[in-house]
This record gives structure tokens, C-alpha cells and sequence, in this order.
């Protein structure tokens, strides 16, 4: 890496000072919650309605375009938590920020991998089952977007407190 | 690994962020360092190191390092 590591526009966004709060322990781990919740609450709702009669509704859409627009300012609080360490260019972060980065993924590489062979078979056999290829899309991107948020999650939910900045 | 990064800082009255620009990393990685719960790269710790004009053994240690204080007393008695 380069000595010094580039300060980005973006990532001068996640290193802002104002976003302090957001990177307590207890505001991340509760951002992984929520999150978590919307996705598990989105799988259940395109079960449900893949297993109703009328199969895509009305209903259906709105709860899907509420949980996607929910989901925005969600993961924009818990990747300031992290200091968007998933997204930024690793020219823009340390030795130990690419450390964090690394473990994560590491660590749920098979969760991970056994999720995205859960997104295509459950999309698969939702399809095959109901005829709906539309939900069928829509579990099987959910479970895919799941297994790609599971090293957020889990950097969210481990990384130890910040030290202090009273001396900075 | 053990350091004596906050007592050398404290010492040249050395913030955390100037410490980290210096040394090109991110001052909460210098916190990290200072507490234990990183042990930098070699490249960093002779970075560190350099920064204070010391030998990388004066600043970290595999053992617990004794306090300046005790050391001082210790060379010149």
C-alpha cells in the first residue's frame, strides 16, 4: 500500500467527525438488527406471497418499495459505522482498516457462499413451484443481497469501540 | 505487542493525528495501536519508530516495556 492512504471524496465522508455517533458499538450492532430485520421481514413477505392465491399483488409491491427504501438510510448508518470500509478504494484506507476488511470476509466466506447456493436454488424452486417468476427474482435477490451484507454485519457487530478522539 | 507510543507522544507533545499523518496511517489506527489491539506492520512500527528518532526497540517490545521513569533512574544510578 501507499504510504500515505488517499483521502477521497467518499472517503473523507466516512472519516467526517460528525458522523461520530454513528460508530458507537451499540448504534452499529443495532444498525446490523434493523437491517437484518427489514431483509428477514422482506424474505417472509414474497413468501407469504408466493404462497398466496393471487400470487404478485399490490400489497406485495408497496411493502417491497417501502423495505428497498428503508434499506437506504439503514446501510448508510451502518456503513458510516464502519467507515465504509467495504466500499472505499483500498488506496483509501490503512494497514489495519484492509486488516478489518480482510477478517470479515474471511470470516463469512462460507455463510456467504452457502447463501448465494440458497438465493439460486430458492429462487429456482419458488419459480418451479408457483409459476411466479417475478417473486421468484425478487427471493432470490434478497438472499443474494443478503450474503453480500454479511461481512458489513459482521465487521458491524465486531469491531471494538474507536478510541477516543479527545487528543487528536 | 507493547509500546510506548501515548508516552512518547505525551512527551513530544505529539497529537494522534499528527503522529498518524506523519506515519500515513489513520489516527484511530494509532489509538488501536497504543492500546493493544493492533500490532502493526514492521513497515509501520519502523515508521513509528523513525518518527521519534528512536530504535524500533525503544518504542515496542514483545514484553512489557518498564516505565521511562524506571529506566532513568535505573541508568543513571
Amino acid at each position: 500500500m501507499s504510504t500515505h492512504p488517499q483521502q477521497t471524496y467518499l472517503a473523507r465522508t466516512f472519516d467526517d467527525s460528525r458522523y461520530d455517533r454513528a460508530r458507537s458499538r451499540r448504534t452499529r450492532r443495532r444498525a446490523v438488527l434493523a437491517e437484518a430485520a427489514l431483509l428477514a421481514a422482506l424474505v417472509t413477505a414474497t413468501l407469504v406471497c408466493a404462497a398466496s392465491p393471487q400470487g404478485w399483488s399490490t400489497w406485495y409491491f408497496v411493502v417491497w418499495t417501502a423495505g428497498m427504501l428503508g434499506f437506504i438510510p439503514l446501510h448508510s448508518l451502518l456503513n458510516l459505522g464502519i467507515r465504509g470500509v467495504f466500499d472505499r478504494s483500498s488506496r483509501s484506507l490503512d494497514e489495519h482498516q484492509q486488516e478489518l476488511r480482510e477478517r470479515s470476509y474471511v470470516a463469512v466466506a462460507w455463510p456467504a457462499w452457502g447463501l448465494h447456493f440458497t438465493a439460486f436454488a430458492g429462487a429456482v424452486a419458488l419459480v418451479a413451484l408457483t409459476d411466479e417468476v417475478a417473486l421468484g427474482l425478487c427471493l432470490g435477490f434478497l438472499l443474494w443481497m443478503t450474503a453480500g451484507l454479511l461481512a458489513y454485519w459482521h465487521l458491524a457487530w465486531t469491531a471494538p469501540d474507536e478510541p477516543t478522539d479527545a487528543d487528536l | 505487542m507493547h509500546d510506548r507510543i501515548a508516552v512518547l507522544r505525551a512527551d513530544r507533545g505529539v497529537s494522534r493525528k499528527e503522529l498518524a499523518d506523519a506515519v500515513g496511517v489513520h489516527p484511530q489506527t494509532i489509538g488501536y495501536v497504543e492500546r493493544g489491539e493492533y500490532s502493526p506492520s514492521l513497515a509501520l512500527a519502523l515508521r513509528i519508530a523513525r518518527f521519534f528518532d528512536l530504535p524500533v526497540e525503544a518504542v515496542f517490545s514483545l514484553d512489557p516495556l518498564p516505565s521511562l521513569s524506571e529506566e532513568l533512574l535505573r541508568r543513571t544510578s
